[in-house]
Parts: structure tokens; C-alpha cells; sequence
């Protein structure tokens, strides 16, 4: 039994000594990072819609519950009817400023468009007109990289509203 | 040759003659006290090695007469309480009296009788896992708060002052506790937001703690649904009794400069001093305690005062009425969140100069009347009274009315079959700028059965109804019967299995809540809210292969359906829902060690629990995997020592909405680790005259381990505290 008792000391103490001011760390201070680019439309704007928004999303879109928090992220001020070119920074055009975005990298980032008179986050009340994509095919979403402290330039997004990209899943 | 043997007969017969003569004897004499200054009755003194020995009268006095002079060794025993022995006791003309302190036994696996059934039963009868406490660990560790003494028990989890048996709870800043934690059979929850407020315990009046783990709404209804915590207090002393205690304690510093804030050292502090004493068939316990704390962390502090009242009225041996009130004023700082990894020790700038200021009043009214030897009543009513107002970017109120009556019969019907009835009903009205103005009704009946017809085998059966009605919300209707089974099958093994169904309702606070968190972020009302309900199994075995070692097994599964969690909704904010189906499955292993008999035990606990959501596959929030508990205890007296060891597997999910962007309200909030916390424990137990004093030191988180319990919440530092208790 004291052979035991040895063995449960020795275990008690090494898992202890292992603990010694251990555990959690102070992190490295980060700061919030951005983005900025420019969003243009190419063709006639549909009629009725609402309101206009860049939207950012953690992951692609693979079922309704991923069109609202936390896969989405960020959702920029609203674009005016009718614009051809919107201008935009991250930090100046947040439109949900409780929503930040941090940093990380961010896989599905679309300009969307509604109809409905109330700002609703249901998928069904939305449709992607434009992709921030890769080599200009709306059918692979480039990433958005965002690194702390620091404004990610030249994220473009064109919307094409004569060859709208695919919808993800509702 | 006849001349021989009556020579040496002669001789013989001198010998003995002078021998007798000579043989001097004294009486061995003296008194037998508990560590609390009580008389041992019953305390049984033998001389070690004989069948010489006496019994401690009423008094604690005991005599062992005509003891020839020598060195002996005395053991003194008696149920309930630790064997002493004392060597090398020296009998002769100069003998004195003796005085024997025994200490009550601090865990106990057997031989106890337990009453969280609503009737009184042996642990060994039980047919789920009970763990009972006894207070002498409580005040060996210098637990200032309730809370922390859950930390220690196998199968429960604190996620900071939120309890969870066996995963039944997460975190929800206490709101609808899983877990019924009752005084003396009656429940504490609070009328508007269903949590247990800790600090409202007099640690200094507990009998036993009894830990039920597994459903109990067969009996306890609503809140019982992860097990029962029933908080026994003791029988008020037959002759005048102080008990004064006192403690200070400091924080350490933190080893990363970045955390400190505070260039002093942090303190705790407290003082307590209770009375007790009887005038004939009336007796009385009164308490006051005041406990501060200036927190280690920045805007956490607290200044509590505690008074307990407690009044006992024999009519007959039998027949009794008992009164106990609580009364807490509290205010504290409110730290929610750190600021980040960095100031880890510090809240966010909104939150910094958040208080709050709370008054409670707990009282309970038990009459307790034996019609006859096979047949009791007892009515137990209660009265909770709960007020909060937070003081911060908003004035957040609350006032709470709970009222509370029972009425349980017991039956004896014959030796083999013991029926346990109840019904009770309890209303509760609700003043608040946060949960509105909410009323709540609930009602109930039991009836349980314990049917001991087969040799060896005990057969629980139970069933309750409830009625919950909450204000403008649909009545609820819950059924929750219950099936156990005890087998004794040799007086070594036994084995146990249970299958039971439990319900709880929905607090007011979880329908009804509209307040901000920070950061823009509302909890929102959801008066679609409804009742969740679960089904749970445990099998289990109680083996004991040596008088001084004990083990106990037990596998466990839960379902539960329309679990009640906080959840981030489409529109960015908080909001009680009802998840659809979770599972929790898992297995414990304690283990009870008397190494060295009085002197040195080992207790060792092992959870593994895997609880998921099923409809999202995923694990459920801050329920670690894997937790261990290991306890050692050394206690030559007059001395104990201790060693505490506690680990907790990190946690797989935690609130990742508060955490990340986009709200990210939590900075560094997903910063977690597993949990090893070291705790040692020292104490010295002396008189000074006949009055018993203990001197306890505590080092806790000897390792200055850093880890959080709940996201952003850094818990405590290395402290170490000194305490003093006396008995006069």
C-alpha cells in the first residue's frame, strides 16, 4: 500500500509541478483590422429594391443559419439606388457598429440586395448580386485577409447585374 | 514430599497475599467533548488490549474504576466521529481527569442516515449517488462561501457561482439553477431569476451537506432536474455554547506584470460568533457574520453581513417546531468581463464603478408531528424575500416574493414498505425594471414508495404532478415518475440502479428579462419559452473489499429535451431558447482510502462526461470532459494536514458569440485551459481549559495556476488565510 501511496505522491506532484504559474497568458495586444476597396455596377439596377449592402461572412454560406451572426460579421452602409461606384473603408462605413470585425480571414464577401421595407437578417429576404472573387469568376469567392492593425486595400467587388452569380443556399 | 507442596503452596499463597497488597489501582476519569465543546454521549473508553472500559454519560463523563497503576493505551470511539487512541497514558496516585476532543468524521460513505428523500435512509439504501459532507471539511478549509465547497465534490461543477451535477448546467449567470439546493428540505431559489445565492448559507450551523446526483423531480419538482443539494442544520446545543471564529487571508500577485494593478496586497476578512442554548424544551442558535472581500481583481470587492436565527420548540420528544431565518446584505462590485488578455484582472471601462446592492431574508417555519410510531406529518412553509438594485450605465431592479408551503406524511405501513406523500404549492411576485412584473404559480403532488419484500433488495418507486403557471403564459402540466433499485448483494457489494424523468420550468427571469449586457448587446423576453424535461438512467455499484477502503461506480445517461440555454439571435441579441434535444452520457469513480486508520486517507474522484447537443453534434457549453478530485489527509494529532487536488479538461464549447466578431464583446474571451488547482490545508486543535481551539492555515492554488471558470473571469490567484475557531 505505501508503495501505492508513493506512486499517487509522485503523480500528485508532478501533475502540480506542471502547474506552477502556468496556464492562462497575457496575449499580444492586437487592434482591430479593416478593409477597403471599391464596388461597381455594371447594367440596371432592379426595381423595388430596398437597400444595398457589402456584407461580410466568416464562412460560405451553407444553410440560412449561417446569414446571420456570428458567421456574418460586418455589414457596411447602406449604398445608394441607382450608384454605379461606391467607395468604402470598414472603419467609416460600418453600418452595425456593435458588429466588429476584428481579424482573421473572411471567406464569403458579397454585395447584397433586398426588397423589404424592414431590415430583416432572414435569408429568404435577400439576394447576392456581387462576389469578391477571384480572376473575375463569381463562382470562387476569394478570401478577404485581415490582419490586425492594419486597413487590407483594393478588396473590389463588381456587380454585374446582367450576370448575377450564384445564390447560396436558402 | 508433602512438606514441599505445602512449603511452595505456603509460599504461593504469601505471594499472591503481598502481591494484592501491594497492587495499587486509581480511576481513570474525565470527559469526552466533540470539537465543538458538546458532550460525546454514548463515547465509549476502553484500555486498549482489555474489555476494561466505560461509557460517556450525558454529561461526556466517563470513569473506568480500580485501574492498577501502569502505562496504558486508551481508544476512545463513537458513531459519527473519528477514533482517538491515547498511549502511553500513566496510571498512579497523581492522576488527573482527562479530557478527550473527537472530531466528527468529514466524509462519510456508510452508516449515514440521509433525508434528501423526503424520509430519513441509510446511504447504503440509496439507489442513486449521494455524496454526504460533514462540516469539520468545511471549517478545516476555511471555505468562506458555500459555493467553494461544492468545488470539492465529485461529480459537481462550479462554473464560477453557477453549480452543475454531472453536467446538468452551463453558465447563465445563475439564472434557472438545474440544481434544488434546499435547507433543511426547503429550496432556496430566488422568486424572480431562480439562482442560489451562496453567500445566504451560515457554514457555521450545517449538520451535513447531502449531494443527490441525478434527477430528484419525482419529489422536488421544478429546479431538481440535475439533483438535489440539501443543506441539514444541526440540532441546537442542549447547554450554552459560543463559537467564535475569525479569518484574514491575502491574494499573492499575479507573475505577469501586466495583470498588476494594484501595487498592495488584496485581502479577505471576517469575523463570525454564534450562540446556542436550551431553557428546558426551548432552545435557540443565533449567528452574526461579517465577511469582506477586496477581490483580486479591480471593481469585484464585496461587504456582506450575514445573521442567522434559528428556534426550537419540543412539544414532545417527538413532536417539534422549528423557525430558522436568514438575513444577507450585500454590496459589491460588479466585474463582468475582463478587458482583455492583457488587463486580465481588470473590467471593461463600462463596467468599471458597476455595483450592487442586495438585502435577502430567507425564513422557513417546519412543524414536524408523530401521530403515532408508523405514521408523521410535517408541514414546511418559507418565505423568501430577495432585492437587488445594480448600480451602472442603467439602474437594474429587482424585488422578489417567494412564498412556499409543503405538507409530508410518512407511513410505515409494515417493516418491508414505508410511503412517502406530499403536497405543496408556492407563489411568487415579481416587481422589476428587468423582468417585468411577472406573477408565478406552481403547484404540486408526490407519492413515493419504498418496498424492502425481497431479501436484500430495496425498490424505490415514485411519481409527481406539477402545475406551473407563469404569469400571461400557458399553464404547464409535468408528469415525473421514478423507478430505483438497491441490492445488497453480500455485505461487501451492492448495487444500485435508478431510471427517473425530470422537469423544470422556465423562470420568470428566463421568459421575462429585457436588459442590456454591454457593448449594445440586450437579453430579449421570450415568452414562447417552454419547459424542458429529461429522462435519466444511472447504474452503480458500492464495493467494499477492505474495512478501510470504499469504491463506488457509477455510469450515467441523461436526455434531455427542449433544453433551456441563452442564445445569440438573428437580430444580434440574447435570448433564452429552447435548444431541441441534448444528451449527456458518463462515468464516475470515487474512490475512500483509510491508509492509515484515523490518520491518513485518500479520497479520489473521476468524472469522464460527454454532453452534446444531438441536433447540432456538438459538445454542450463549459462542460469539461474529464475531472478529477483527489483529496489526501494526514492527521496525527493534535495536527491535520491536507492535500487537495482538482483538474478539469478544457472546455470544448463556450459562449464563441461573445467571444468572436463580429459582436466579439469578450476580448480574448476564447483564452481557456484545463484546470489543475493544488490546495494544502494545515490545523492544530488545542484547549485552553476545557475550550477546544483550532488554528487552520490554507494556501489555496498553491501553483498560481491561471484559468478562467467562464469566459473573461480570471479565477482566483494563489491565496493563503489564517483562521481561528473556538468553543466556549
Amino acid at each position: 500500500m505505501n508503495k501505492h501511496l508513493s506512486y499517487i505522491f509522485i503523480f500528485l506532484l508532478i501533475i502540480s509541478l506542471w502547474s506552477c504559474d502556468k496556464g492562462i497568458e497575457p496575449g499580444e495586444p492586437k487592434g482591430p483590422g479593416g478593409f477597403s476597396g471599391k464596388v461597381t455596377f455594371i447594367g440596371n439596377w432592379p426595381s423595388g429594391v430596398t437597400r444595398t449592402h457589402l456584407v461580410v461572412f466568416k464562412n460560405p454560406i451553407q444553410s440560412s443559419d449561417d446569414f446571420f451572426p456570428p458567421n456574418l460579421t460586418f455589414v457596411a452602409d447602406s449604398i445608394p439606388y441607382r450608384t454605379t461606384s461606391f467607395e468604402y473603408n470598414s472603419f467609416e462605413n460600418n453600418f452595425i457598429p456593435i458588429f466588429q470585425l476584428g481579424y482573421g480571414n473572411f471567406k464569403y464577401v458579397v454585395v447584397a440586395q433586398s426588397k423589404t421595407q424592414n431590415l430583416s437578417l432572414d435569408r429568404k429576404d435577400w439576394y447576392v448580386v456581387g462576389i469578391y472573387c477571384i480572376n473575375n469568376d463569381q463562382s470562387k469567392a476569394a478570401t478577404l485577409i485581415v490582419e490586425p492593425n492594419k486597413i487590407t486595400p483594393n478588396i473590389n467587388i463588381v456587380v454585374d447585374f446582367n450576370n448575377p452569380p450564384p445564390q447560396p443556399p436558402m | 514430599m508433602k512438606i514441599n507442596y505445602s512449603h511452595k503452596l505456603t509460599i504461593l499463597l504469601l505471594l499472591f497475599c503481598s502481591i494484592k497488597s501491594y497492587a495499587q489501582t486509581n480511576s481513570i476519569k474525565g470527559k469526552v467533548i466533540s470539537d465543538k465543546a458538546q458532550p460525546v454521549i454514548g463515547a465509549n473508553v476502553i484500555l486498549v488490549g482489555t474489555t476494561i472500559g466505560d461509557a460517556a454519560n450525558e454529561k461526556g463523563i466517563f470513569e473506568i474504576k480500580n485501574v492498577q497503576y501502569g502505562i496504558y493505551e486508551l481508544e476512545i470511539s463513537a458513531i459519527g466521529y473519528e477514533k482517538r487512541k491515547v498511549s502511553n497514558f500513566r496510571v498512579n496516585e497523581s492522576t488527573k481527569p482527562l479530557t478527550v476532543v473527537l472530531k466528527e468524521t468529514a466524509f462519510e460513505t456508510e452508516q449515514v442516515v440521509v433525508s434528501a428523500s423526503k424520509f430519513e435512509q441509510r446511504v447504503e439504501d440509496l439507489t442513486v449517488s449521494t455524496t454526504i459532507i460533514k462540516p469539520d471539511y468545511i471549517n478545516r478549509r476555511n471555505f468562506l462561501t458555500f459555493d467553494d465547497v461544492l468545488r470539492y465534490i465529485p461529480g459537481v461543477q462550479m462554473n464560477l457561482e453557477q453549480v452543475s451535477i454531472r453536467g446538468s448546467s452551463g453558465y447563465s449567470k445563475g439564472v434557472g439553477a438545474r440544481v434544488l439546493v434546499a435547507i433543511n428540505g426547503i429550496p432556496l431559489y430566488a422568486g424572480d431569476n431562480g439562482d442560489v445565492v451562496w453567500e445566504l448559507i451560515p457554514l457555521s450551523d450545517i449538520e451535513r451537506v447531502e449531494v443527490i446526483k441525478g434527477p430528484a423531480s419525482s419529489l422536488y419538482g421544478s429546479s431538481a432536474i440535475g439533483g438535489v443539494i440539501n443543506i441539514i442544520t444541526k440540532s441546537t446545543s442542549k447547554s450554552s455554547l459560543f463559537y467564535f471564529k475569525s479569518y484574514i487571508g491575502t491574494f499573492d500577485k499575479p507573475k505577469h506584470t501586466e495583470w498588476r494593478w494594484d501595487d498592495s496586497y488584496r485581502t479577505f476578512y471576517g469575523a463570525e460568533l454564534n450562540h446556542s442554548n436550551s431553557i428546558e424544551d426551548f432552545s435557540y442558535t443565533l449567528s452574526l457574520k461579517k465577511f469582506d472581500n477586496m477581490s483580486y481583481r479591480q471593481n469585484d470587492y464585496s461587504k456582506r453581513y450575514l445573521a442567522h436565527l434559528k428556534l426550537h420548540y419540543n412539544f414532545t420528544p417527538e413532536n417539534y417546531l422549528m423557525f430558522f431565518s436568514n438575513y444577507l446584505y450585500s454590496n459589491r462590485g460588479n466585474f463582468l468581463y475582463w478587458k482583455n488578455s492583457q488587463k486580465a484582472l481588470v473590467p471593461k471601462d463600462e463596467e468599471t464603478g458597476n455595483y450592487v446592492k442586495s438585502n435577502r431574508i430567507f425564513n422557513g417555519l417546519i412543524y414536524h408531528h408523530e401521530f403515532n410510531r408508523e405514521f408523521s406529518g410535517e408541514l414546511k412553509t418559507s418565505y423568501y424575500r430577495t432585492q437587488f438594485d445594480g448600480y451602472g450605465i442603467e439602474h437594474t431592479t429587482s424585488i422578489a416574493s417567494l412564498f412556499r408551503a409543503e405538507f409530508i406524511t410518512n407511513y410505515i405501513i409494515s417493516n418491508k414498505f414505508t410511503l412517502t406523500s406530499g403536497v405543496e404549492a408556492s407563489y411568487a411576485d415579481v416587481k422589476s425594471n428587468i423582468f417585468t412584473n411577472p406573477e408565478f404559480f406552481g403547484s404540486g403532488a408526490y407519492i413515493q414508495s419504498e418496498f424492502k419484500g425481497v431479501k436484500d433488495l430495496i425498490v424505490t418507486t415514485g411519481f409527481r404532478y406539477d402545475y406551473i403557471k407563469l404569469d400571461t403564459t400557458a399553464g404547464k402540466n409535468a408528469f415525473t415518475p421514478r423507478l430505483g433499485l438497491n441490492y445488497k448483494y453480500s455485505d461487501y457489494l451492492i448495487f444500485r440502479a435508478s431510471l427517473g424523468t425530470g422537469f423544470r420550468a422556465p423562470t420568470p427571469a428566463e421568459v421575462f428579462t429585457t436588459a442590456g449586457v454591454g457593448g449594445g448587446v440586450d437579453v430579449k423576453q421570450n415568452p414562447n419559452l417552454t419547459s424542458e424535461s429529461s429522462i435519466a438512467f444511472e447504474i452503480g455499484t458500492q464495493y467494499k473489499p477492505y474495512e478501510n477502503l470504499f469504491f463506488d461506480f457509477a455510469f450515467y445517461q441523461t436526455d434531455f429535451n427542449n433544453f433551456i440555454e441563452p442564445n445569440l439571435t438573428k437580430d444580434g441579441d440574447i435570448q433564452f431558447i429552447n435548444l431541441s434535444k441534448a444528451r449527456i452520457q458518463g462515468f464516475e469513480a470515487i474512490t475512500d482510502w483509510s491508509i492509515l486508520e484515523n490518520e491518513l486517507k485518500l479520497i479520489f474522484g473521476y468524472n469522464y462526461m460527454w454532453a452534446r447537443d444531438i441536433a447540432k453534434n456538438r459538445a454542450m457549453k463549459y462542460r469539461p470532459r474529464n475531472i478529477v478530485y483527489a483529496q489526501l489527509k494526514y492527521s496525527p494529532t493534535p495536527f491535520d494536514f491536507g492535500i487537495d487536488f482538482r483538474y478539469l479538461s478544457k472546455v470544448e464549447e463556450i459562449d464563441f458569440a461573445l467571444v468572436e466578431p463580429p459582436l466579439a464583446l469578450v476580448v480574448d474571451g476564447e483564452k481557456r485551459v484545463p484546470i489543475f488547482v493544488t490546495d494544502l490545508s494545515a490545523s492544530y486543535s488545542f484547549l485552553i481549559g476545557s475550550a477546544p481551539i483550532r488554528l487552520n492555515l490554507n494556501a489555496k492554488n498553491i501553483f498560481n495556476y491561471y484559468y478562467v471558470e467562464f469566459i473573461g473571469n480570471l479565477a482566483p490567484l494563489r491565496n493563503f488565510s489564517i483562521s481561528t475557531e473556538i468553543y466556549f
